[in-house]
């Protein structure tokens, strides 16, 4: 038996976080939600896009963040630098860009025309001379600070470190595997009645898995060696966490499967016939690796394999509402052939995905009905654990 | 549509064209989700075993400047995966019991937000 497989190891790699049941308040109490924006969100960076959504000067795009209470507005400069602003006009308050993406050298508001460039700056007021001393070095946008890393786009209100500093262990771990490259091929977004931790660590263990998943996964992450989908390895870092998971070599393709992997590289086969592990993934080079989960703080799940990964983002709307948006990225498709592989993979994911969606609205139902007060987790649940504990942590220390 | 709807060689999936040559992600799952079982394994009894040399002709071309006849192709290619878990994992058209499928919504280029 694999050695990855045996007893408690992971509360033993990390025994400070404990083997205590969780409060289910944390998933219910809206006093808790207010303290959740105000601590985690409100302080922390957010992933908001990936570079290839605004690559070129003028590109920008707009996201609605209920849990920010704004409108954030990020656009590339002539410079190549990624700028965010709250999406409002500095003059009556009206929302700026309409459009949810697009290229412009200027953002005119609809209401009178103050037009704002790309740096924020207030360029020009109709009929300027009816304003009382108006100097319009003093309204230009309201600036949100934003970064990039690696191929994402991050944007914080009031960081309280910067984003290198924030993603710290896990960020360089991963500061060379080339998400930057890939592109997406497919997108998926949903509102769910379900509290967002609830919702997000979900896609952070595989407990889960043979009973859940076990039609459209029957073989692919379990099998003899790993009945229970058993996890290859740990890492916690600082607020961010992230495991391998187990493929099983001996997995059956299904006929459309193979026929996907001949012409490309898929999600279950990854690219391992064509090419070396990428940097960052797997660093245990754990034998019958499928893929890493990653965990990052507070609301971007990434599960990076060899040749794709997917990309989380868990949008609080209310304790008990949560937006999903996840995206599936590979190398971008060099021909018809390995455009129907993509194909492939993104059906069975997303197949896949509404499986895990079935559960987390009965899981909330639950959860506020008063029938538990706490919830145990196994040692194969340790990144849900984690997860709790990290957000409890700045919920109750800022 | 025109007379001939697929490139010489393909005429034999022809019956197939109207149902399955989709553009879009979101149709072909509708397609999926309202035919039958019988529907399906038809369609994906025809095109499984021809897939090889659909791929082999779609890929003298680039994906950009492909002949007018030949995205008819490669949608069908993208419906057979979009069915191929209905036939080969679930044995029904749609798998019953989870995530409602008209609230998971596909997002893609040109298709508007949801």
């Amino acid at each position: 038996m694999d050695s990855a497989i045996q007893g408690k190891k992971w509360t033993l790699q990390y025994p400070e976080l404990g083997t205590s049941p969780v409060p289910v308040e944390a998933t219910i109490s809206p006093g808790y939600f207010e303290r959740e924006r105000r601590n985690v969100f409100k302080c922390s960076w957010l992933n908001i896009a990936t570079s290839s959504e605004i690559p070129e000067p003028g590109d920008y795009i707009v996201r609605e963040l209920e849990i920010l209470g704004t409108s954030v507005l990020l656009v590339r400069g002539k410079d190549g630098r990624v700028r965010g602003f709250h999406n409002v006009c500095k003059h009556r308050g009206n929302i700026l860009a309409k459009a949810c993406s697009g290229k412009a050298n200027s953002f005119v508001c609809g209401f009178h025309g103050w037009a704002f460039d790309t740096t924020g700056t207030l360029v020009h007021v109709p009929d300027e001379d009816q304003f009382h001393d108006l100097n319009k070095s003093d309204f230009g946008l309201t600036p949100i600070e934003a970064a990039e890393w690696n191929g994402f786009v991050f944007a914080s209100l009031k960081p309280r470190e910067t984003l290198g500093e924030a993603l710290g262990e896990w960020g360089e771990q991963f500061a060379h595997y080339p998400f930057g490259e890939m592109r997406p091929v497919g997108h998926y977004t949903t509102s769910v009645r379900v509290n967002w931790k609830v919702f997000m660590v979900a896609f952070l263990e595989c407990y889960h898995v043979p009973r859940l998943h076990r039609r459209i996964v029957p073989d692919a992450a379990t099998g003899e060696q790993n009945p229970l989908c058993h996890l290859l390895s740990v890492r916690l870092q600082g607020r961010h966490r992230s495991c391998s998971v187990y493929g099983n070599p001996n997995h059956v393709p299904s006929p459309a499967e193979g026929l996907a992997f001949k012409y490309g590289p898929t999600v279950i086969q990854g690219e391992k016939a064509k090419s070396a592990k990428p940097n960052g993934v797997n660093p245990e080079n754990n034998a019958n690796w499928a893929f890493d989960m990653n965990g990052i703080f507070p609301n971007l799940i990434l599960h990076v394999g060899n040749g794709f990964f997917y990309k989380l983002v868990f949008w609080p709307q209310a304790v008990d509402r949560t937006r999903w948006d996840v995206e599936l990225y590979m190398s971008p498709a060099s021909n018809a052939g390995e455009r129907i592989s993509q194909e492939f993979s993104k059906i069975l994911t997303r197949d896949l995905y509404r499986e895990d969606l079935s559960t987390v609205e009965s899981i909330q139902t639950g959860l506020a009905s008063g029938g538990l007060s706490h919830f145990p987790l196994s040692d194969q649940e340790l990144l849900v654990r984690h997860t709790f504990r990290v957000i409890d942590d700045a919920v109750r220390f800022g | 549509m025109s007379k001939v709807a697929l490139p010489e060689g393909f005429q034999d999936l022809e019956p197939f064209v109207e149902k399955w040559a989709l553009s879009r992600e979101v149709e072909r799952n509708r397609q999926r989700r309202s035919s039958t079982m019988q529907q399906l394994q038809e369609f994906y009894d025809a095109i499984l075993p021809r897939m090889d040399e659909i791929v082999g002709y779609l890929n003298q071309f680039s994906l950009d400047e492909m002949p007018k006849d030949a995205p008819r192709l490669l949608n069908m290619g993208l419906s057979l995966m979009e069915i191929a878990p209905a036939i080969e994992l679930l044995g029904e058209p749609d798998e019953s019991g989870v995530f409602d499928a008209e609230r998971f919504h596909i997002v893609e280029p040109g298709a508007g937000q949801p």
